[in-house]
């Protein structure tokens, strides 16, 4: 023992104070007890969770910051940049050092406006409830000059940052929109999902057309940097962070891939001149012996860089009250009764069957009489055969045959063309649209005769997308092979060196003799080259041969108004869809088209102009093609009228 | 040496008085004090370094002087003289108390009490309840030196007594000090447990004292309450502050480990995450730095210190003298266990310093007396 009994009380009579001595091991006890605590304390501290407090004293003096990955660009297939970065100098303060004085001087050297410095005070305030040690984003997209003046005194800036980050900016505007799509910033739910996927809450993310489908490729990987700080959260210097941090300090961020698409910017901005003066449409190009896109055009647009930076209020509500739908892909996502370009379906069916034939002759009177509904044709045709009843789009002729094949044979032959299921490209929720059969019908009350009357000319319960149509189309164009559209070319590295290439994907070889299909196309020649023909009459193309097919889709129900949506001029929701689809050259074409407008009345006089100013700028500006100087040429305008020269 | 009271052992003729007087110096006490001085200064200087604190270092070094000299006073004046003026000294020491409040009355405002607590003279600060400390342990010397048949220990004289004492503990607790009040009562308490020859007394006070804690509690300053709510459950208290400190200081106690991270190496203590670290909280920089065998090695010499001051007390030639070191035993005893179990997040933050290694020069001088009474009363165990 410690306690020393050979140097007890000096006297012999004995102890000096008896007490202490009565209850020393009351003492001892108690101060065994006392620190044998403390002891078991720092053991249960130290040396039982000491592992995981030490991460916690490293969190609090190590930070990490993301390096923003350079978004991958989309460029067209010519390597036009749709989708490209800019710099952006963001200014960033850390609330806990940023004092009044330092928000003075930064008010001072940058002439901040009363709104500027109000907005800055509130993210502040903001950044500073969350947790103050961490810079906030105070001053957004700053220009160059502003940026250089913080820069240059940043140390009379305490606890004020200038990052150089890229911004997302399409510099096509409002150009192919629906293609491109827009970025957005992620929802509470979406941030919880992504966060273990090495997202930023902060980030940006894709929302619409490629960006969103092609965003794993193009979004890159972050880089990460870790730094120390000290209990006020001033960053501490490299010397004392590399004594602080093990290992790399940086992760440097990938950057995204290139993502080349099949679209050409000529030509789209060509196909969205050519539907600029209608209220809504949409427009597929696409080469028949690819399946390449060449043009998607969807109206009314948006512009992505609006939408991926800070869309206002009254944008939003403009936007989200317009009747037209601006989000809706009227080309992929949207479904439409296609009307007589549907045509083919019933003809080809009856051709293949022995139940039609180019020459049987039927006589159109009008009107059709099946039971007691009365089917009006839209016009008294008189004797047709069938490349007749094409030209004329005459009802009658088509409603005969679907009498003759019955609905089931038309939905399949409409199947074997794609439709009633996506087309595969992968891109704003393209649609399958709906192709009816008789247990369809059956499925909810009674089939009738007349739905097969209906679906003979695109019409009833039919609904397709105008993509669909596009491909349908191209593969009438060339000889039955139904390709899966493609969108995306090639993927890019940043440096331009290829990761992949994807190449042409055939969808199926639908079963279609010559003949048949020679039939179809003679009518259609007629349709667009000779007098009668539904397009004709509403102007020629002469610069190459060229073939189409015209449809009017007459609405089934009025769509009643919902209550927040306005009204937009030259939009009338009543009215008919104008279709049109067709190819050029007729042999052997470059390309197939489909100029759908949305509620635009007549095909032939809607649609086919849009179309013939579309073709008329793809062979004079992108093939070359010499206008010919004669006065005799007639050059469709934008109306459809034919004028002399 | 008659005038001192100094009796050194007899030793051989021809030997040098200061042979003598070195031989009876109590060097294990003293090399004790002088390890943990060591240990708190090289601690300061990790706590402080490179920062605007940094003048504390010196400042501590300085006080330390004054600290030995206060040492040497209080060993050298026989400590029988000093018991004798022991009610004198506590009352200039609850005078000097309220003559701190008037001062902070008149000058600075309120912040927490904190002005109430100094003594301002030419420059320099004191807390007079640092030195009610040394006074309250002699007089408790006083007040149990006789042995059980004396009338002192008669219940009407030992009231009268507990009220009088309980004049200076009131002054500090509404300075508002409740630290040291407690601390004071705890030094009270515990010196009459081991040195009353009738223990019941002091049992039924403390059961009292027990009794009148929700008392207590209705007249505590609300940042008081705080404290004490903050330190059962961090989301009880408004105010998270004093929570984030003992948060911060368990971190830095146990991301320490068994080996520590090495001198000058604790990221809590360098960047500055335990708040006033190198007042209340300088063992969480020691544990974090040297880690559980630095931090048990603390305790240990700390637990030595207090055996060897209770084993000073078994052999002091009287019962004046044990009872000091009793008193400076429970003192030094409470200190340490209140502060480290505070350090370690098991009792609320109380302003109770760590001895010889908390910075601050009136906590230190308090230490280097009480120490300088135990060695004056081990000095003149030799003479009979």
């Amino acid at each position: 023992m410690l306690l020393r009994s050979s140097s007890g009380p000096g006297s012999g009579n004995g102890p000096s104070l008896p007490e202490l001595h009565r209850r020393l091991k009351w003492v001892a006890l108690v101060v065994l007890l006392a620190f044998g605590f403390l002891v078991g304390r720092l053991w249960q501290l130290q040396v039982m969770r000491g592992d995981s407090y030490y991460e916690r004293t490293v969190s609090n003096v190590v930070k990490e910051r993301y390096l923003p990955s350079v978004r991958g660009k989309i460029l067209d297939a010519k390597g036009v940049p749709l989708a490209d970065n800019r710099p952006a100098f963001n200014i960033y303060a850390t609330p806990k050092q940023m004092t009044d004085a330092t928000r003075i001087e930064l008010s001072r050297m940058l002439g901040l406006s009363d709104d500027e410095l109000a907005k800055l005070d509130e993210r502040l305030a903001v950044g500073k409830k969350r947790d103050p040690r961490s810079p906030v984003l105070i001053l957004e997209d700053q220009g160059r000059d502003r940026a250089a003046l913080v820069e240059q005194s940043l140390t009379k800036l305490p606890g004020v940052e200038v990052h150089h980050e890229p911004y997302r900016f399409y510099p096509q505007g409002d150009l192919a929109a629906h293609l491109i799509g827009y970025m957005t910033q992620m929802t509470a739910a979406e941030a919880d999902r992504l966060g273990n996927q090495g997202y930023d809450p902060s980030e940006l993310v894709g929302r619409y057309g490629l960006e969103s489908a092609w965003e794993n490729y193009l979004r890159g990987k972050k880089g990460k940097e870790l730094y120390a700080v000290d209990a006020r959260g001033q960053r501490l210097d490299e010397k004392t962070a590399a004594t602080l941090i093990a290992g790399e300090r940086t992760t440097a961020a990938v950057p995204g891939a290139n993502l080349v698409v099949t679209v050409d910017v000529e030509l789209q901005k060509i196909a969205e001149k050519a539907v600029s003066h209608v209220a809504a449409a949409a427009v597929v190009i696409v080469e028949p012996r690819t399946g390449k896109i060449r043009a998607l055009v969807s109206k009314p647009s948006f512009d992505p860089n609006v939408m991926t930076g800070h869309l206002t209020r009254a944008e939003e509500t403009l936007l989200l009250s317009d009747p037209r739908k601006p989000f809706i892909d009227k080309a992929l996502r949207a479904t439409y009764p296609p009307g007589s370009v549907f045509k083919f379906v019933t003809a080809l069916a009856a051709l293949e069957d022995g139940q039609g034939a180019e020459d049987e002759s039927i006589f159109c009177t009008g009107q059709y009489q099946l039971s007691k509904t009365t089917f009006k044709c839209n016009g008294s045709h008189g004797k047709l055969d069938l490349v007749g009843a094409i030209q004329h789009s005459c009802n009658v002729y088509f409603w005969e045959l679907a009498q003759r094949i019955g609905l089931d044979r038309m939905a399949e032959e409409a199947r074997m063309f794609g439709f009633g299921a996506p087309t595969n490209l992968g891109l704003n929720g393209d649609a399958g649209g709906r192709i009816p059969t008789k247990a369809w019908y059956e499925k909810d009350s009674r089939y009738k005769v007349g739905f097969a009357t209906n679906a003979a000319t695109g019409q009833g319960d039919v609904e397709v997308t105008v993509l669909q149509m596009a491909m349908a189309y191209a593969a009438l164009a060339n000889g039955g092979t139904l390709w899966v559209p493609q969108i995306v070319d090639r993927i890019e590295g940043s440096d331009g060196r290829p990761i992949k290439t994807y190449e042409p994907a055939v969808a199926r070889r639908v079963k279609l003799s010559a003949d048949s299909l020679d039939t179809w196309r003679r009518g259609m020649w007629k349709v667009t080259n000779e007098r009668g023909g539904t397009a004709f009459d509403h102007g020629t193309f002469d610069l190459v041969p060229v073939m189409g097919k015209t449809g009017t889709a007459e609405i089934r129900t009025k769509k009643r108004k919902e209550e927040d949506e306005r009204d937009v001029e030259g939009y009338h929701p009543t009215r008919s869809h104008a279709w049109f689809a067709g190819w050029a050259p007729a042999e052997d074409p470059d390309i197939a088209i489909v100029v759908f407008v949305e509620h635009g009345g007549s095909g032939g006089r809607v649609a086919w102009p849009i179309a013939q100013q579309i073709l008329d700028g793809y062979f004079t500006k992108i093939k070359g093609m010499p206008r010919p100087a004669s006065d005799d040429v007639r050059v469709p305008n934008a109306r459809g009228k034919v004028l002399k020269r | 040496m008659r005038g001192t009271g100094l009796q050194l052992p007899r030793a051989t003729i021809g030997v040098s008085r200061w042979r003598r007087f070195r031989a009876a110096v109590d060097w294990p006490l003293i090399l004790t004090i002088v390890a943990i001085c060591t240990i708190g200064l090289f601690n300061l200087y990790s706590a402080v370094h490179d920062s605007k604190h940094q003048v504390k270092f010196d400042s501590q070094v300085q006080w330390m002087l004054v600290g030995v000299i206060a040492f040497a006073v209080a060993t050298i004046v026989d400590y029988r003289a000093m018991v004798r003026l022991a009610w004198v000294g506590l009352g200039i020491a609850a005078a000097l108390i309220v003559l701190a409040r008037l001062q902070g009355a008149t000058g600075h405002d309120d912040r927490h009490g904190s002005t109430y607590r100094w003594l301002f003279i030419g420059g320099f600060g004191i807390q007079p309840s640092e030195l009610v400390k040394v006074m309250m342990i002699l007089v408790l010397a006083r007040m149990f030196q006789d042995t059980e048949t004396s009338s002192r220990y008669e219940p009407r004289a030992l009231a009268l007594r507990l009220i009088v004492i309980a004049v200076p503990i009131g002054l500090i607790a509404v300075q508002p000090d409740l630290g040291t009040a407690t601390l004071l009562i705890l030094i009270v308490l515990t010196t009459g447990f081991l040195a009353m020859p009738n223990v019941w007394p002091v049992v039924h006070v403390t059961l009292a004292g027990l009794l009148a804690i929700p008392l207590v509690w209705e007249s505590m300053h609300e940042y008081q309450q705080n404290r004490i709510l903050g330190f059962i459950d961090c989301n009880l208290a408004p105010d998270k502050g004093s929570c984030w400190h003992t948060q911060q200081s368990i971190f830095a106690v146990g991301s320490g480990k068994i080996w520590g991270k090495g001198y000058l190496g604790g990221t809590q203590n360098q960047f500055n995450f335990v708040p006033e670290h190198w007042t209340d909280f300088p063992y969480s920089v020691w544990a974090e730095e040297w880690g559980f065998a630095g931090s048990v090695l603390l305790l240990a010499i700390f637990a030595f210190l207090l055996v060897w001051i209770i084993n000073v007390a078994l052999s002091a030639r009287d019962r004046v003298g044990a009872v000091i070191c009793v008193g400076v035993a429970a003192m030094t005893f409470w200190h340490v266990v209140v502060n480290v179990a505070m350090v370690l997040g098991v009792a609320p933050v109380v302003g109770v310093t760590l001895p010889f290694v908390s910075y601050g020069g009136s906590s230190l001088v308090t230490f280097f007396i009480a120490m300088g009474l135990v060695a004056n009363v081990s000095l003149r165990k030799h003479g009979y």
